[in-house]
């Protein structure tokens, strides 16, 4: 029996007369990576929004290895052991990428005089970060990151990920707008995940890319969960998506 | 080849250009009028400036942090009113009446940061009402005449702004706390956690909230911090030139704002510097005071000012986009 990470149950949420969510039921096991899929719209940005604490559900309980757990914002989120990433907004530009990593969580050192940033520790781990998540080119930790290209950035968030050990890592399209290669990457990221001891979510659009990584598949249709067995080694992408529009195979 | 990335590093730091400017500039007015660089001239120049420049210290935080205050200004004419109007009128000692006056500068600051912050409207609008409140209210406390100032004698007053010589200098005390006020904020700024989240709030506030960065907390911080910097620039003005008159730092705001856009600070937030603060002071101050000594009439210096500003408006932008180019 797998020892399960995360569970939300019977999550609802509206916004103002529209129910995004009706009842929801997610699990996730220690060492899992979970595909999440459904249509635009069909309430998966809104599912992990409500995990990470950037939104909050009218009724449902959240259960963290087995204790019912409150999250109310996205440092409750963090402190479980929960990290999402998101395509672009969750890296401010205008900072440097060591800046960034540890932002909200800063090393700090001595002489502690009004919370002095350690700088050398961060450039440090920033550099091994950068070196492990497959950047091979030499990018100074200090350069800001509006210099970086998408796949770095998304890099970036994955390496902070990793840093702050987070049991779950949530990806909500990580793959928007990165080039092949990148996309390469981020998927590689993910199976390496599992094997390194994380569990994962995974969001996207391209059912090929999920298909490659995930351990099982959970669909989301207007709010509802529609099948949440689904195991990628059994089953086509067809049948998958029929499920996710909900019409037959034709 | 090393030589040469450490040149081009230097030269794309955002204060290297008013740095240059500023260079220039002492160089322009030394040449054309010998009493520039005169020991009166620097005491002059030196009397005015750690006072604009408190203001503009806080201004460039708040500023790197997303907002700007218009309401400094009224601020600084404002306080020392409390404070003599207190002591005129035997309310409270000197003393008494200089914390009242920062006290109100707190609430003047939490009060911009709490509409800003909780109700989201724009700093702009929030600001210019705040500076029209304070400045009407300095107006109507004091039926528009001077506050008395010449029959206090307090130890406080020395430790403000007292005056000393060093040479042919004459130095005010003001001027040792702007620089240790500039210390400070810019150490702040790039070597500490806070600066680092005040960074971060300018940046992108949204995804700095979702690291756990107190984003209105920290706003609101700068909002009193840089409404208490003006409070206290004023009451040092006051005890300086001995009047505390309600109409005094009117106009104040645009000056300290562009002093902050002429160090490289950006308007939109995410990136501020406090040396290109100091400079972009020393740069306005100097100008203003250069141009009438070289026989330019005064009333031309806001086209100098306006000047400066497209100029180097023109230069950041500059090189922003060659940094992003080169990537
Ligand atoms: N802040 C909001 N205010 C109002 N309605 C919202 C808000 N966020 C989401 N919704 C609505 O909730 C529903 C679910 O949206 P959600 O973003 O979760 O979809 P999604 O499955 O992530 O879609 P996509 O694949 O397009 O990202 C949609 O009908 C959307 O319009
Ligand atoms: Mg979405």
């Amino acid at each position: 029996m797998p020892e399960e990470l995360v569970r939300m149950d019977r999550i609802n949420k509206f916004f103002g007369r529209v129910q995004a969510l009706n009842d929801v039921t997610l699990s996730v096991n220690r060492n899992e990576i979970v595909g999440l899929l459904g249509d635009n719209g069909a309430g998966k940005s809104t599912l992990i929004k409500i995990l990470s604490g950037a939104l909050r559900a009218e009724s449902g309980e959240i259960y963290v290895r087995g204790n019912q757990v409150k999250i109310r914002n996205t440092t409750d989120a963090m402190a479980l052991g929960i990290e999402t990433i998101y395509q672009d907004s969750a890296l401010i530009s205008q900072l440097s990428i060591a800046r960034n990593l540890f932002l909200g969580r800063e090393p700090l050192r001595a002489p502690r005089f009004l919370d002095r940033l350690d700088h050398d520790t961060m450039n440090e781990v920033a550099r091994k970060l950068l070196k492990q998540v497959g950047i091979k080119k030499e990018i100074p930790p200090t350069t800001p990151i509006s210099a970086l290209s998408g796949g770095e950035r998304q890099a970036v968030a994955i390496a902070r990920a990793m840093h702050f050990e987070s049991e779950l890592i949530i990806l909500d399209e990580p793959t928007n707008n990165l080039g092949v290669e990148e996309t390469q990457g981020v998927l590689r990221f993910v199976r390496g995940a599992r094997d390194s001891g994380h569990s994962c979510i995974l969001i996207a659009h391209n059912i090929y890319h999920v298909f490659q990584v995930v351990d099982r598949i959970i669909v989301l249709r207007r709010g509802k969960t529609v099948a949440d067995d689904i195991d990628p080694k059994q089953t086509t992408i067809e049948a998958v998506e029929s499920i996710i529009t909900g019409m037959p195979i034709s | 080849m090393a030589i040469k990335s450490f040149v081009q590093r230097v030269v794309s730091q955002p204060e290297f250009g008013p740095f240059v400017l500023l260079v220039v500039e002492i160089a322009a007015f030394s040449l054309r009028s010998p009493a520039f660089l005169s020991a009166g001239n620097i005491s002059n120049l030196l009397a005015f400036t750690p006072e604009l420049g408190m203001i503009t210290l806080g201004m460039t935080l708040l500023m790197t942090a997303g907002e700007f205050d218009l309401s400094v200004g009224s601020v600084f004419g404002f306080a020392p009113i409390v404070m003599w109007t207190l002591y005129n009128t035997h309310v409270a000692s000197l003393e008494v009446g200089f914390v009242i006056a920062l006290l109100f500068a707190v609430i003047v600051g939490l009060a911009n940061g709490w509409f800003v912050t909780y109700l989201k409207i724009p700093s702009f609008l929030v600001t210019l009402g705040m500076l029209l409140v304070v400045r009407g209210t300095a107006l109507y406390v004091t039926d528009g005449f001077p506050q008395r100032t010449w029959t206090a004698d307090s130890p406080l007053m020395n430790i403000v702004v007292g005056e000393f010589a060093i040479g042919g200098l004459y130095i005010y005390a003001s001027l040792l706390w702007f620089i240790l006020f500039a210390i400070i904020l810019g150490y702040v700024l790039t070597e500490s956690k806070a600066g680092n989240w005040i960074q971060a709030a300018g940046g992108n506030p949204e995804a700095a909230r979702a690291r756990g960065v107190r984003v209105t907390y920290t706003k609101v911080a700068l909002f009193i911090l840089t409404a208490v910097l003006s409070a206290y620039a004023g009451i040092t003005s006051s005890i300086r030139v001995s009047a505390a008159n309600p109409n005094s730092g009117t106009g104040y705001e645009l000056e300290v704002i562009a002093m902050v856009v002429i160090g490289g600070t950006a308007l939109s937030g995410g990136r501020g510097t406090i040396i290109g603060t100091v400079v972009g002071i020393l740069i306005l101050r100097t100008m203003r005071n250069g141009i009438v000594l070289i026989g330019v009439p005064g009333l031309a210096y806001n086209i100098f000012v306006g000047g400066i500003i497209l100029a180097m408006m023109a230069l950041h932008s500059w090189l922003e986009r060659r940094h992003h180019a080169g990537t």
